[in-house]
C-alpha cells in the first residue's frame, strides 16, 4: 500500500487518448468497468466485492469492515465484507466519478412485507428440495459403501460378509438423513451482482443519503484533507469527527483528532477543555475544521502544559 | 494596593486594583470578563513572571485580552481570558489567531481556577511518544510510560 500522500492522483484510465471509434466503445467499458459498486442498504453505502474495496482503498477512501467473519463467526476483532462507508466517502467516490451509486433492488424491498414473505417461501421450498436430493444421494453413497465393504471381506475369508449384507438389506427402511447434516449453499461474490454495465447505469440512481448542515460541513472538511493527501477514518472512540492519518491507517497512528464545526457554532468552553484534554492524554491534536468561503480554516487545539 | 493597611487589605481590593481600573478603563468587555481578565494577569504576572504583560481591547469579540511574553527575549502570546459556562465560536478563535501570534485560551471557572489551553493556525504535530520523563514530585505524580 502506497504510504506516500505526495502522490495519491491514481489515473482513471491509462489509455485516455484519442483513439479511433471503434476504441471508444471498449474504452468505455473499461471506464465503467473500472468504477466502484456502491449498493445502498437504506442509506447506508456498503461496497460488497473485493475489487470495488481494492479501488476503494487505492483512491485514500478507507470505510469500516461490518459483516461477520464466515469461519470466524463469534468474535468481533476480525470483521469481513461489506465495507460500510461513511456518507462523506461516499459523496467523495461520487463526486470524483469513480462509483456509481446503484440502489440494490433486493436490499429496498425489506420494508415490503409480502415480497419479503414471499422471498422467504421460495428459499424454503428451494432449501426443501435441496434435502431430498440430498437424501436420495446419501442413500445411493451409503449403499455403495456397504456394497464394497461386503466385496472385500467375501473376497476376505471370514463370514462377517453376512452381517453387512443384513444391513444392506436393511438400508431402505433404517436410512435417515438428518436435516441438520444437509449441505447449504451460500452466495457470497456473486448473488446479485452480476449486473452487466449497462444494467448498472439503468440502476444506478442520486444517493439516498439525507444531506443537513452537519454533513455538508463534514463534507467539505473530508474532501478538502482527502486533497492534502491525508486518510481519515471514524474519531467516534474520541468524541470527533475524524481521525486525521499523514498515511494509511494501517501503517500510522493518527496525528489528528478533526473536529467540524461551522464558524458560527457556538462550543461550550467546557467541551472544548474536554476534548483538548482528551486529545493530550491518547497524543493527538485536536483540530477544529471549519469551511470557509470554498477554503478550509484549521486551528489546532493542544493542552498547554502550564499546571 | 492599600499601604495603611499590608496585613489586612480591604474586601474589594481588586477594584482599587491600578491593573483592574486599567482593564476596567478599556471599556469592552462585560464586568464578568473583565474579572477574569484580571484574574488571569496576576497568575501571569505574580505566579508564572510572565514579562510586559497588558490589557487589549479587542472589540470585535467585545473583550479584554492580555498580551505579554513567558520570558524576556521571547516573542508576544495573546491570552483570552474567558469566563468558563461561556460559548464561543470558531469564528472568535480565528478572529484572534489572525493577528498572526500564538495564542492561548484561559477558561476562568467560578472558583477562579484557571485552565490554559493553547491554540494555533492550521496544523500542529502532536509530540511525539517520549520516555519516561521525571516530572519532579516523584511522589505526587504517576510517571508515564514509555509506548
Amino acid at each position: 500500500m502506497d504510504g506516500d500522500p505526495a502522490v495519491m492522483k491514481v489515473p482513471r484510465s491509462s489509455s485516455v487518448e484519442v483513439k479511433e471509434d471503434m476504441d471508444t466503445k471498449s474504452e468505455k467499458q473499461a471506464t465503467r468497468d473500472a468504477l466502484i459498486d456502491i449498493s445502498f442498504c437504506g442509506s447506508t453505502p456498503m461496497l460488497w466485492k473485493v475489487s470495488d474495496m481494492k479501488k476503494c482503498r487505492s483512491e485514500g477512501v478507507i470505510g469500516a469492515l461490518v459483516g461477520s467473519l464466515a469461519r470466524q463467526p463469534r468474535q468481533n476483532v476480525r470483521l469481513g465484507r461489506p465495507l460500510e462507508l461513511r456518507p462523506e466517502e461516499a459523496l467523495l467516490l461520487l463526486e470524483k466519478e469513480k462509483s456509481t451509486a446503484a440502489v440494490r433492488l433486493d436490499t429496498q424491498d425489506c420494508e415490503d412485507e409480502e415480497a419479503h414473505s414471499e422471498a422467504v417461501r421460495l428459499y424454503e421450498a428451494g432449501l426443501e428440495s435441496s434435502y431430498q436430493e440430498q437424501c436420495v444421494l446419501a442413500l445411493e453413497d451409503k449403499k455403495k459403501t456397504l456394497n464394497r465393504v461386503m466385496n472385500e471381506k467375501e473376497n476376505g475369508t471370514e463370514g462377517s460378509g453376512s452381517a453387512v449384507r443384513e444391513r444392506l438389506e436393511a438400508l431402505d427402511q433404517s436410512f435417515s438423513f438428518p436435516w441438520s447434516a444437509m449441505a447449504v449453499q451460500l452466495c457470497t461474490a456473486r448473488s446479485g451482482f452480476s449486473h452487466c454495465p449497462e444494467e448498472r447505469s439503468f440502476h444506478s440512481t442520486d444517493c439516498p443519503m439525507p444531506r443537513d448542515e452537519h454533513l455538508n460541513t463534514r463534507f467539505s472538511v473530508y474532501r478538502d484533507l482527502r486533497n492534502k493527501g491525508y486518510y481519515l477514518t471514524s474519531a467516534g472512540k474520541f468524541g470527533g469527527d475524524f481521525l486525521v492519518y499523514p498515511g494509511d491507517p494501517l501503517r500510522f497512528h493518527a496525528h489528528y483528532i478533526a473536529l467540524c464545526v461551522s464558524l458560527d457554532e457556538e462550543m461550550p468552553v467546557c467541551d472544548i477543555l474536554a476534548i483538548a484534554r482528551l486529545g493530550s492524554n491518547v497524543k493527538k491534536t485536536v483540530l477544529l475544521c471549519s469551511p470557509q468561503e470554498g477554503d478550509v480554516v484549521y486551528s489546532s487545539l493542544q493542552w498547554s502544559s502550564m499546571v | 494596593m492599600d499601604e495603611a493597611n499590608p496585613a489586612n487589605p480591604p474586601p474589594n481590593w481588586i477594584q482599587q486594583h491600578t491593573v483592574y481600573q486599567e482593564l476596567m478603563r478599556l471599556e469592552v468587555g462585560d464586568s464578568v470578563q473583565v474579572h477574569a481578565a484580571f484574574l488571569v494577569y496576576m497568575d501571569l504576572t505574580e505566579v508564572r513572571k510572565w514579562k510586559d504583560v497588558v490589557g487589549v481591547s479587542c472589540p470585535e469579540l467585545q473583550a479584554v485580552l492580555l498580551e505579554g511574553r513567558e520570558k524576556e527575549g521571547e516573542s508576544v502570546q495573546m491570552i483570552y481570558p474567558l469566563p468558563s459556562h461561556r460559548s464561543i465560536k470558531h469564528r472568535e478563535l480565528r478572529s484572534i489567531l489572525d493577528r498572526g501570534s500564538p495564542m492561548l485560551l484561559c477558561a476562568v471557572a467560578s472558583d477562579s481556577t484557571l485552565v490554559y489551553q493553547r491554540l494555533c493556525d492550521g496544523f500542529l504535530t502532536p509530540d511525539p511518544p517520549v520516555d519516561i520523563q521525571d516530572q519532579g514530585r516523584r511522589q505526587h505524580r504517576k510517571r508515564r510510560l514509555q509506548t
